[in-house]
């Protein structure tokens, strides 16, 4: 028995319905992104050419304000090693942290935000990833946007309650981290029922079937296959180039 | 013909907390209706879950006795296996939802069968006709309402046409229309489509118009006695002492997601009432309660006594409240100079005081929804209490419990606003109001207000025959 992971209603990444590569095969999308991620080994001045033609990438597939606010979501983490890595070793591996990590940023948007989790979960099947588990891994997936609202319920149902109040200040902040017990406890519990519920949802409709066959297969079509070209000429342009 | 399900002294133990099911032996043929009736704790989920194999399967406590599913050994035969023969529709149908959207809701069931996908389609197609999800059919199924969220759950399964259907409490979440709608399918595919069809259920009266229905009442049959509420000292309950506050609403109007939830409602309730609020699902009750409890963003006044009310919100979730290691703890947890008597009184009313030093979260969904209205109260609000759909889960005792417990806090001054599905809670109210999507169509004494046939249709509702009417002096009964 396999336990599923946390239930689903919201995604955290929007789904861009109007890019080109939404049509696209997860596949080549894969492949896209994992291309696009072999340029972080490019030095500097490399890496921010590629950078430009990414850019431009994203652009054609409407992409780029989804990859930007990705990379905002990011911004203390960026901030934090920009700054550390610049205090420690150089402003030349700064700026080259920062930027491998923006563009693994952008990699990564450019799959989720035109990917849904069934298409994940067949392009997972189709890399030989047992059933089982890509259901699990897409589930989860579907499943990240739904910790916020929860999270929210309990601060709010705590908050009814008295148990909970909150904080201002720093040094409140502070005398206030035993309250955490009062959320996260409830949080484990709802998520861990959750799994549970969508465990036995599932089990109860023949998830463990050795009969089951998709209703949806993949299929690559003239637009993937161009992307695919073009992007096995990228990666080979990277690795001769680095 | 030959049972398509036979249980034979079947009986279960769940490891963490000794409870479960006690012996039970059933036969049931195809085509006939079956309801499973009892109090709440006595282990209707535990046989649903025994009748479908996950318990043994999934579920590792003490099971004896054994179980036949058509022909077939439970405990023997992979769960798969049996999952084609019975389907389970469990009793909160959002935590159930594992697709993307409403059809691949119904597609993963059916892919799990070995369909080719023209019959997979084809399947999809009548039962999204069939439950009337054609409009719902891109949605994702978090955004539906409960009552969708309910007939998405059962289009799943009877999609895969088994020839046995169990639903565990599938009436808890509906409104009067929808439970009375559920029904009619279920005889439907009892009589006409041969299908035996399990129920367990606490609102036993919504089948009582069914064909043929065999009853299993669980336990001993008999309703666990309520006893008088004890007796509390004066000015053991907390409450405004003499003063008389009114809650003024004005102009109340909420949107959620862009989409007006609740547009310029106005009402006035005061201190020493017991309001009900029945409405369709999705109406907006759960938002109301919210705004009266100073968690939602809102336009227009809510003020009582001059100020924000002070009105401790229940949640329909108890989970989200809980957190303590014993009952006992859970409920005096940060209560500065806890009243003692109060708790003691309130562990008495709320049928808790077997339950003082386990964990809250091992108790049944019932249970934990009095403890956390125990929490709440112990806090004392200043002015009263909202209670979100406090019958779910609570069988006809401990409603009758949490409405004595609701008096007495409206005797000793203050407001207790309730949401509920069940008319029975609402007719023990002192007042009930009927929300409809442009606001209050009805207002008055349940007496009065349940025999407004025009207010109902309005809304969309039904008042069943069976339901005893208070009688116009605030009495129960003809």
């Amino acid at each position: 028995m396999i336990r599923l992971g946390i239930a689903g209603r919201t995604r955290s990444l929007a789904l861009v319905e109007n890019s080109p590569l939404r049509r696209a095969d997860p596949r080549t999308k894969l492949a896209l992104s994992l291309c696009a991620s072999l340029a972080v080994m490019l030095s500097l001045e490399k890496l921010a050419a590629f950078m430009v033609l990414y850019a431009v990438l994203l652009l054609w597939a409407r992409l780029l304000p989804e990859a930007a606010r990705q990379v905002w979501r990011l911004k203390w983490v960026l901030l934090v090693l920009f700054i550390v890595d610049w205090l420690v070793v150089s402003r030349e591996l700064a700026v080259v942290i920062t930027l491998r990590l923006i563009l693994l940023a952008g990699a990564f948007a450019l799959f989720f935000a035109t990917t849904t989790p069934g298409e994940l979960r067949l392009a997972l099947e189709w890399m030989r990833v047992p059933y089982r588990y890509a259901f699990s891994l897409s589930i989860a997936f579907q499943s990240v946007g739904l910790l916020d609202d929860e999270w929210r319920a309990i601060r709010e149902a705590q908050q009814a309650r008295g148990a909970w109040v909150p904080p201002t200040g720093w040094r409140y902040l502070v005398s206030k981290v035993g309250d955490l017990v009062s959320l996260a406890v409830p949080a484990i519990v709802m998520t861990t029922k959750r799994a549970w519920a969508m465990t036995e949802a599932a089990y109860a409709r023949g998830f463990d079937s050795p009969r089951r066959r998709p209703y949806r297969q993949l299929r690559m079509g003239r637009l993937d296959w161009i992307l695919l070209i073009g992007t096995v000429a990228v990666a080979a342009a990277l690795l001769l180039w680095r | 013909m030959p049972p398509i399900l036979q249980s034979s002294e079947v009986a279960y133990r769940y490891p963490q907390n000794n409870r479960g099911l006690v012996p039970v032996s059933l036969s049931l043929e195809r085509g006939q209706p079956l309801l499973v009736a009892g109090t709440s704790g006595c282990g209707k989920s535990t046989l649903a879950r025994c009748l479908t194999g996950l318990i043994p399967h999934l579920y590792h406590g003490k099971l004896s006795g054994s179980v036949r599913l058509d022909g077939l050994p439970t405990a023997r035969t992979p769960l798969w296996h049996l999952a084609e023969r019975a389907g389970l529709v469990f009793q909160n149908p959002a935590a159930q939802m594992l697709g993307e959207t409403v059809e691949q809701e119904i597609i993963f069931g059916l892919e799990n069968l070995g369909l080719p996908p023209d019959v997979i389609g084809q399947r999809m197609a009548e039962a999204l006709e069939r439950f009337g999800l054609e409009p719902l059919a891109g949605r994702p199924p978090q955004t539906l309402s409960g009552g969708e969220q309910q007939k998405l759950a059962l289009a799943a399964i009877m999609a895969r046409r088994p020839p046995v259907l169990v639903l565990d409490e599938p009436l808890s979440m509906l409104d009067g229309t929808a439970a009375v709608e559920l029904v009619a399918y279920l005889d439907t595919l009892a009589a006409e489509e041969d299908t035996a069809v399990v129920v367990c259920e606490h609102r036993e009266e919504y089948l009582s118009n069914v064909t043929g229905l065999g009853i299993l009442r669980l336990g001993n049959g008999q309703p666990p006695s309520t006893g008088d509420l004890p007796a509390l000292a004066p000015g053991g309950l907390p409450g405004p002492g003499g003063e008389q506050y009114v809650l003024e609403v004005e102009g109340l109007t909420v949107e959620l997601g862009g989409r007006p939830v609740l547009e310029d409602l106005d009402f006035r309730a005061g201190s020493g009432e017991v309001v009900a609020i029945v409405g369709r699902n999705g109406v907006g009750k759960t938002t109301l309660l919210r705004s009266l409890a100073g968690l939602q963003k809102h336009e227009g006044h809510i003020t009582m006594g001059g100020g924000h009310p002070d009105l401790g919100l229940v949640f329909q979730n108890a989970d989200l409240q809980l957190f303590n290691a014993s009952v006992r703890e859970e409920i005096l947890y940060r209560v500065p100079e806890p009243d003692m008597a109060l708790y003691r009184w309130l562990l008495a009313g709320l049928g808790l005081d077997r339950y003082e030093e386990m964990p809250p979260l091992l108790l049944s969904e019932g249970e934990k929804k009095r403890v956390a209205l125990a929490t709440v109260m112990m806090r004392r609000p200043r002015h009263g209490l909202l209670l979100d759909e406090p019958s779910l889960g609570q069988d006809t005792a401990h409603k009758e419990r949490l409405m004595r417990v609701a008096h007495a806090l409206a005797r000793a001054g203050r407001l207790v606003i309730l949401t509920t599905h069940d008319l029975t809670l609402a007719a023990a109210a002192d007042r009930l109001m009927l929300l409809g999507p442009a606001g209050f169509v009805a207002d008055g004494p349940p007496a009065a207000v349940l025999d407004d046939a025009t207010a109902w249709a309005e809304l969309g509702l039904s008042v069943p025959d069976w339901l005893v009417r208070p009688r116009p002096d605030g009495r129960e009964g003809p």
